[in-house]
């Protein structure tokens, strides 16, 4: 009997005690978040809260440590955190070096979930365990307690057999909701140890969301229906379906909107994804305010107050939007013009000193040649071969230069041949996955490229390391470049090198990571948005 | 037959080739104008330059193939600013021989290009030493070449190029005796069958090499 399974399998005792400790736990971590922002909070003014943001992340660090223990004893998920990285430099700059974790938001964002809805699931839970637990054992109890349950007053032994099914269903019924909602945990705990994009198992939630899409709305119709239908049967006299039909649109047309926005164009208008989404859902809210004003007493138009402090919310928005957009301009518009720049001065360099300063010396020998032919044949012919032999050298000089700016192979083939043949010539072993449906835009695609190539490149340069992963694919509507190899680390992401890929990254509106802590393993992560 | 856009090297290559007795039916500078000429002209063999009008990317390659699927009995010789294996790969699909692919700098060892030019229009074929460095590089790890010695590794490299036995000892200075005797112990250590024609051999190697 598979449904009963999850009933007989000590895991879902442990999963339901994981499931439960969020109640307690949820308590915990409140008051630590609370102590912990309102001390930074309060100190912010003063050189103290340095001090305070230090304690903070390392009492997080504590709790996260705690909950990862908790997880993989219960949950049995393999998760194990790795110390906060030493702290900036100088007093101030471990403020800095704490706010930029990003492990400390993560492991900040964990307990906030566990606090909320882990602390409603916990409740949640335990209500349905307990009322379906009590319903079982009702035959025995009702006669001596008299209860009330699921708002009936159980009088007679008939009632009481007759909800004992309900009970058993509702035993099983949990029992699955555990396994559910811990596998969904177990998802969230990894994110204790690794926030780091790509070592985290991707999920594409756009596309979730947009397969979902119509299984909500099913639900929502197939509901509402069942409820007029039985609203249609019966008194049919105050509408109260209403209340399921008003309140339900709100996550349906927030979830419909945001599948909307992930099309494309709203985003582009207000810029950015989550702009667009909180727009959208103000405006549904604000609809369901005026719903309710609407079917009830339509006096005194209150909604024009929530109205009011939602677009408040969705301006203030709006307005941060906008100034970490200009931040993020200037500074990348800055970024790439000095990079075009230092790349202008390398071609510059690379041309002078080797093509240009090989066909001088051709001409030099060629001269000589002229001079020599009447008197010394051999000794001229001897020179017209050094003068051949220099224009080969220079026409190597230049393919190399050429193949440094934009590779022939990448305009002409695309992506996936031009890194193979980039592998090619590097004597590391090299295990490359392109996956890109088409092709990207031509500076998304060299973007992509080079980025590829200087990893590479610095790999086998510096980083002391025999194998090299390289991984181009398209997630959601970004292409995600990643290269991890096993050297030694240490790479420094304020070089040369990597902050012209930062510089050209961020001019395509990009992401850009380096993680290479000393001892490796070194990942470089560039997240290139296609809007196509 | 010469397909190249830029006038200096196109008008210089055809002068090369009609110094050392060739026949240049016709010199044109895009890749429709190559298929037409070889349709119409039939020549033994047509020269191309891989980057070609309207493009610039790999058209003459793809005209060249074009060209060849419609007369198949065309030799073809790629000539490139670079060299890419995996174009070499797309070349030497058909395992016919009758192909060539050489960087544009070895157009400067007159002798020896005209030597090229002359193996391919023979049903050879000619690759460019670029292009077998880079089959050796990706290679270089995994296996079955470890199995030979430096001296058999040099061997293979002139053999993938397209040279004869007595080309090989020429470039090596030895004996054609000793390149024979290397040239089946390679053969033996890779497993590969015994082949008399050059360009069979070449073609045998390169796909041991890439498969």
């Amino acid at each position: 009997m598979t449904v009963f399974r999850p009933l007989v399998e000590r895991r879902t005792y442990r999963e339901l005690l994981f499931l439960l400790s969020g109640a307690p736990l949820a308590a915990a971590w409140f008051g630590l978040l609370l102590a912990g922002w309102l001390a930074v909070g309060l100190l912010a003014v003063t050189p103290l809260v340095v001090p305070a943001l230090v304690a903070f992340r390392w009492a997080t660090w504590l709790a996260a440590a705690a909950e990862a223990a908790v997880a993989r004893g219960l949950l049995g998920v393999d998760v194990r955190l790795s110390r906060p990285r030493p702290a900036g430099r100088g007093y101030w700059g471990r403020i800095r070096a704490g706010l930029a974790d990003p492990t400390f938001w993560a492991q900040q964002l964990y307990l906030v979930l566990r606090t909320t809805l882990g602390f409603g699931i916990a409740v949640g839970l335990a209500s349905v365990v307990g009322v379906s637990l009590q319903l079982v054992v009702l035959p025995v109890t009702y006669s001596h307690f008299h209860e009330d349950v699921l708002g009936l007053h159980v009088q007679t032994g008939g009632t009481a057999f007759a909800l004992v099914p309900l009970g058993l269903v509702g035993v099983v019924a949990s029992a699955w909701l555990v396994r559910g909602l811990a596998a969904m945990w177990a998802r969230l705990a990894r994110m204790l140890a690794e926030p780091f994009a790509a070592s985290l198992p991707r999920t594409d939630v756009q596309g979730i969301l947009r397969r979902l899409l119509p299984a909500h709305a099913a639900f929502y119709a197939g509901l509402n229906l069942i409820l007029i239908v039985i609203w249609a049967l019966t008194t049919r006299a105050y509408f109260w379906p209403e209340w399921t039909l008003m309140p339900l649109a709100v996550p349906l047309a927030i979830h419909a909107w945001t599948v909307f926005v992930d099309s494309g164009d709203p985003r582009r208008i207000a810029r950015t994804r989550a702009l667009a989404i909180d727009l959208g859902a103000a405006m549904t809210l604000f609809l369901f305010f005026v719903g309710i004003w609407a079917v009830t007493t339509r006096a005194y138009f209150w909604p024009m107050w929530p109205g009011l402090g939602l677009a408040v919310v969705v301006g203030l928005h709006a307005l941060a939007t906008m100034t970490r957009r200009i931040d993020v301009l200037t500074t990348t518009r800055a970024g790439a013009v000095e990079s075009a720049e230092s790349e202008l001065r390398r071609i510059e360099r690379d041309l002078h000193d080797g093509a240009q300063a090989r066909l001088v010396a051709i001409g030099m020998s060629l001269g000589l040649a002229e001079q020599k032919l009447a008197d010394d044949p051999e000794a001229a012919r001897t020179l017209l071969a050094e003068a051949r032999a220099g224009t080969g050298d220079a026409l190597r000089d230049l393919r190399d230069l050429t193949r440094g700016i934009h590779p022939p192979i990448l305009a002409d083939r695309g992506l996936e041949p031009a890194l193979a043949a980039l592998v090619a010539r590097v004597p590391l072993f090299v295990e490359l996955r392109v996956d890109l449906a088409e092709r990207p835009r031509e500076p998304v695609e060299s973007a992509a490229y080079f980025v590829a190539a200087e990893a590479l490149a610095n790999a086998a340069k510096h980083g002391g390391a025999a194998r090299v992963d390289i991984r181009a694919v398209r997630i959601g509507d970004a292409v995600v470049v990643t290269i991890m190899d096993d050297g030694h680390g240490g790479a420094n992401p304020a070089g040369a090198g990597l902050q012209g890929l930062r510089g050209r990254v961020e001019a395509l509106d990009g992401t850009f990571r380096v993680d290479s802590p000393p001892g490796g393993p070194t990942i470089v992560e560039a997240v290139l948005p296609c809007a196509s | 037959m010469i397909a190249e856009d830029l006038a200096l090297l196109r008008d210089g290559l055809t002068r090369l080739l009609r110094d050392n007795g060739f026949d240049v039916v016709a010199a044109v500078a895009d890749g429709d104008a190559l298929v037409h000429g070889v349709m119409l002209e039939e020549p033994e063999i047509a020269i191309v330059d891989v980057r070609l009008p309207p493009t610039f990317r790999d058209e003459g390659l793809r005209a060249a193939l074009e060209a060849r699927r419609l007369r198949p009995q065309t030799a073809i010789l790629i000539v490139s600013q670079y060299v890419e294996h995996a174009y070499a790969a797309e070349l030497l699909a058909d395992a016919r021989g009758g192909v060539g692919y050489l960087l544009k700098d070895r157009i400067m060892d007159v002798a020896e290009f005209v030597e090229a030019v002359r193996r391919v229009a023979a049903g050879g074929t000619a690759l460019d030493p670029e292009v077998v460095a880079q089959l050796f590089t990706t290679r270089n790890r995994a296996g079955p070449l470890e199995r030979l010695s430096p001296r058999e590794l040099e061997v293979l490299a002139l053999m993938a190029e397209g040279r004869s036995n007595a080309g090989i000892a020429e470039a090596l200075v030895v004996t054609v005796g000793a390149v024979e005797k290397h040239v089946a112990s390679i053969l033996h250590k890779l497993d590969l069958p015994p082949s008399e024609s050059d360009h069979r051999r070449v073609l045998a190697v390169l796909e041991y090499l890439q498969g």
